[in-house]
């Protein structure tokens, strides 16, 4: 398990927004929040609240109107700015598509801090651009052109470009953006084992499943401020509310499901053993209005051994079906037929 | 990391010097190209000289008018190609990786249009007064001021808008209607003037590379020389700000500062080269994308000397073109240089969708 994690990244009282000649626009009141060592965060907030504006704010990639940022209680304002680029490094969703650029030229970018003024890799440079390749799932890809990798190799292309920078902290805005499924959980394993072995990660997502399913902590931007805490934590206090509404989506705070239906509008029961075929039978219903009842009502589903398929068994009629695409039609039918 | 995986994997990358065999190759035959080009230019010209008679008056012998014409002509003339081409090639290189943009040059930024607006104000303004005389003899440095100076306005009123407006596609734009409205200043200027001046002025939007007095060559040598080694000192700043000025800012990069080195690099090159030789149009937008497509490669510690290579010899092409060998016609050297760098353009855009893939 984690050792006790220390405090790495803090945002103090920062005001993050936008200058205008003299005037200072800010977006948010001031923000508190923190990301200990080895953890993975995920900054929530729903679309337009500040997020990518926070995150470049603590990149440096945007000046604050007030407060700090603190990295290891040192406010980064102090920091030069190779100093800087050697403690965070940065991901966006913004694309690079350079000809006739390799993967290994792109990652050998990574140590720009660290080269002379011509950009000279030497060979321990060498040696880290080729290790950041390989961290990356990249290993084979030194050659490749860049703007003939898939979204999910460029961007896992981009992350080792970060690596070779060689920094504590990551900060990525929106890594997953854009990608597709299998890119998706490619891109947020890579994350998962980069905090494992000691980096810290900051990233903001529209994704909300995938956030509270694998970050440690949640930063919930709202327009009062960050709301940190584990994700379940947040669940608890219902603060996700700010996110969602719930009446017209569905969203369940229960458990934290989603269900665009119309509400359950009435009770079933489901006989046969657990397991996969029973958990998706539950969904199927579930998004059909029914609620899976405990006791027996008619009509009830029975689910069959191995491949049989399900009954739906009203009183002594039983009709079989072979999916579940059939077996909701007959519900739907029986529901239609006023009993 | 498993032992098994070092047996069964092999390395994918050792390490290795930056330029590989085919790129020394390709050095190689530029800079034996280039000698090439640059004798020829010597021996073809208008007047037929043979080529004993040149190198004759290139070892300080042989018969006088045939050396005066060599040497203070056609030696002058293939030195200021040189230059010319590498300036332009190069300023238009640094362009496209600022601006992120594979049609970006001197041009599309109104850098090229501020040192002509210069050059017209002197040709077209102030000296209508003096006669044209004054503009071919004396007045010679005050062109070059004068272009100089137009294209360090409109440098630093880029630079401006630049680091008000974020993107840089806006920028491009801008400077684009800069341009236009620049050439609408200088239309105006040419209603106004009288004829003689309109017809110097005309002259000089064709571009030549063979009015260059010594003095001005020495000028030109100088400009293009501290242009050259601004590119070099920038090679670094040019390969980070390929990926965008976020991620080279987060790597560490000062973007204002390395604009301003190479902005400042881009505008002297760029800018002396109007002056001298009026504008010569596509061979910065071009020779680039020729040079990327040869070496292969994104890296700008190849593609500046690179460019430099492959900007003399296309200048150098295009100067013999404009000679017509055999003939004693000799065409502008813009004209030339936008037959040749069209072409290239065009292939361009259809070979790449130029809105998803940059360079």
């Amino acid at each position: 398990m984690k050792q006790q994690t220390e405090e790495i990244l803090t945002v103090n009282s920062l005001i993050i927004g936008y200058r205008y000649g003299r005037k200072k626009i800010p977006v948010l009141p001031p923000l508190g929040a923190s990301a200990g060592k080895g953890e993975l965060t995920a900054v929530l907030g729903r679309n337009g609240i500040g997020k990518s504006t926070l995150l470049r704010t603590i990149t440096g990639l945007q000046k604050n109107i007030g407060g700090s940022v603190l990295i290891r209680d040192e406010d980064t304002s102090h920091y030069s700015r190779l100093k800087f680029a050697r403690t965070v490094g940065y991901i966006s969703t913004e694309i690079v598509k350079v000809s006739h650029m390799r993967v290994y030229d792109l990652v050998a970018l990574g140590r720009f801090p660290y080269t002379d003024w011509t950009g000279r890799i030497d060979r321990t440079a060498d040696e880290i651009i080729n290790d950041s390749i390989k961290k990356a799932g990249l290993a084979g890809f030194s050659d490749r052109i860049i703007s003939e990798l898939s979204d999910g190799e460029r961007q896992r292309a981009m992350i080792a470009r970060a690596l070779a920078q060689n920094t504590d902290i990551l900060i990525m805005d929106e890594p997953l953006a854009f990608l597709d499924i299998s890119g998706k959980f490619e891109v947020l394993r890579l994350m998962k084992e980069l905090t494992a072995s000691g980096k810290t990660i900051v990233f903001s997502t529209h994704d909300f499943n995938i956030a509270v399913t694998n970050a440690d902590k949640i930063w919930l931007i709202t327009d009062k401020g960050i709301i940190e805490g584990a994700p379940e934590d947040l669940w608890l206090t219902n603060n996700y509310e700010c996110l969602f509404d719930y009446e017209h989506t569905g969203f369940n705070p229960e458990d934290g499901s989603f269900s665009f239906s119309t509400a359950c509008t009435s009770d079933i029961y489901l006989e046969g053993s657990e397991g996969k075929k029973k958990n998706w039978t539950v969904k199927a219903l579930r998004r059909n209005g029914f609620r899976i009842s405990a006791d027996k009502t008619q009509p009830f589903v029975r689910m069959l051994e191995g491949e049989e398929g399900w009954s739906l068994v009203h009183g002594d009629e039983v009709r079989n079906s072979g999916s579940l695409y059939d077996l909701l039609k007959l519900l739907r039918q029986y529901n239609n037929v006023p009993t | 990391m498993t032992d098994g995986k070092n047996i069964t994997g092999h390395i994918s990358h050792t390490f290795s010097p930056s330029v590989l065999p085919v790129q020394k190759l390709i050095f190689t035959g530029f800079i034996v190209l280039l000698l090439i080009l640059f004798g020829l230019d010597l021996f073809l010209g208008s007047v037929s000289i043979r080529p004993a008679d040149v190198i004759r008056s290139l070892t300080g012998t042989g018969d006088e008018t045939v050396q005066t014409l060599i040497l203070k002509f056609r030696l002058p003339k293939a030195i200021t190609a040189v230059l010319a081409g590498i300036a332009l090639s190069l300023s238009g290189l640094q362009m496209q990786t600022v601006f992120r943009n594979p049609m970006a040059g001197p041009y599309v930024l109104g850098v090229s249009s501020g040192a002509g607006l210069g050059v017209a104000l002197v040709i077209l303004g102030f000296s209508s007064g003096m006669g044209p005389a004054s503009v071919t003899a004396g007045g010679s440095w005050l062109l070059v001021s004068a272009a100089w100076t137009g294209a360090g306005a409109v440098m630093i009123l880029m630079l401006f808008i630049s680091a008000r407006v974020r993107s840089i596609m806006t920028v491009l734009i801008i400077g684009m209607m800069l341009a236009s409205g620049i050439s609408a200043i200088v239309s105006i200027l040419q209603y106004f003037s009288d004829e003689s001046m309109l017809k110097a002025y005309v002259v000089w939007t064709m571009g030549s590379l063979g009015n260059l007095s010594s003095e001005q060559l020495k000028v030109l040598a100088v400009s293009v020389a501290a242009g050259v080694i601004l590119s070099m000192a920038s090679v670094k700043m040019l390969n980070a700000l390929l990926i965008g000025e976020n991620y080279a800012s987060s790597a560490g990069l000062n973007v204002t500062a390395a604009r301003i080195i190479i902005f400042a690099g881009t505008s002297i090159l760029s800018g002396s080269v109007t002056a001298f030789c009026g504008p010569i149009a596509f061979i910065g937008i071009a020779v680039p994308h020729i040079v990327r497509n040869m070496l292969r490669t994104s890296d700008h510690r190849l593609l500046v000397p690179g460019t430099v290579f492959a900007g003399a010899t296309v200048m150098l092409i295009s100067d013999i073109l404009s000679q017509l060998p055999g003939s004693e016609k000799i065409l502008p050297v813009n004209s030339v240089t936008s037959l040749i760098g069209i072409p290239v353009v065009i292939w361009i855009i259809l070979r790449k969708n130029i809105s998803s893939e940059l360079f």
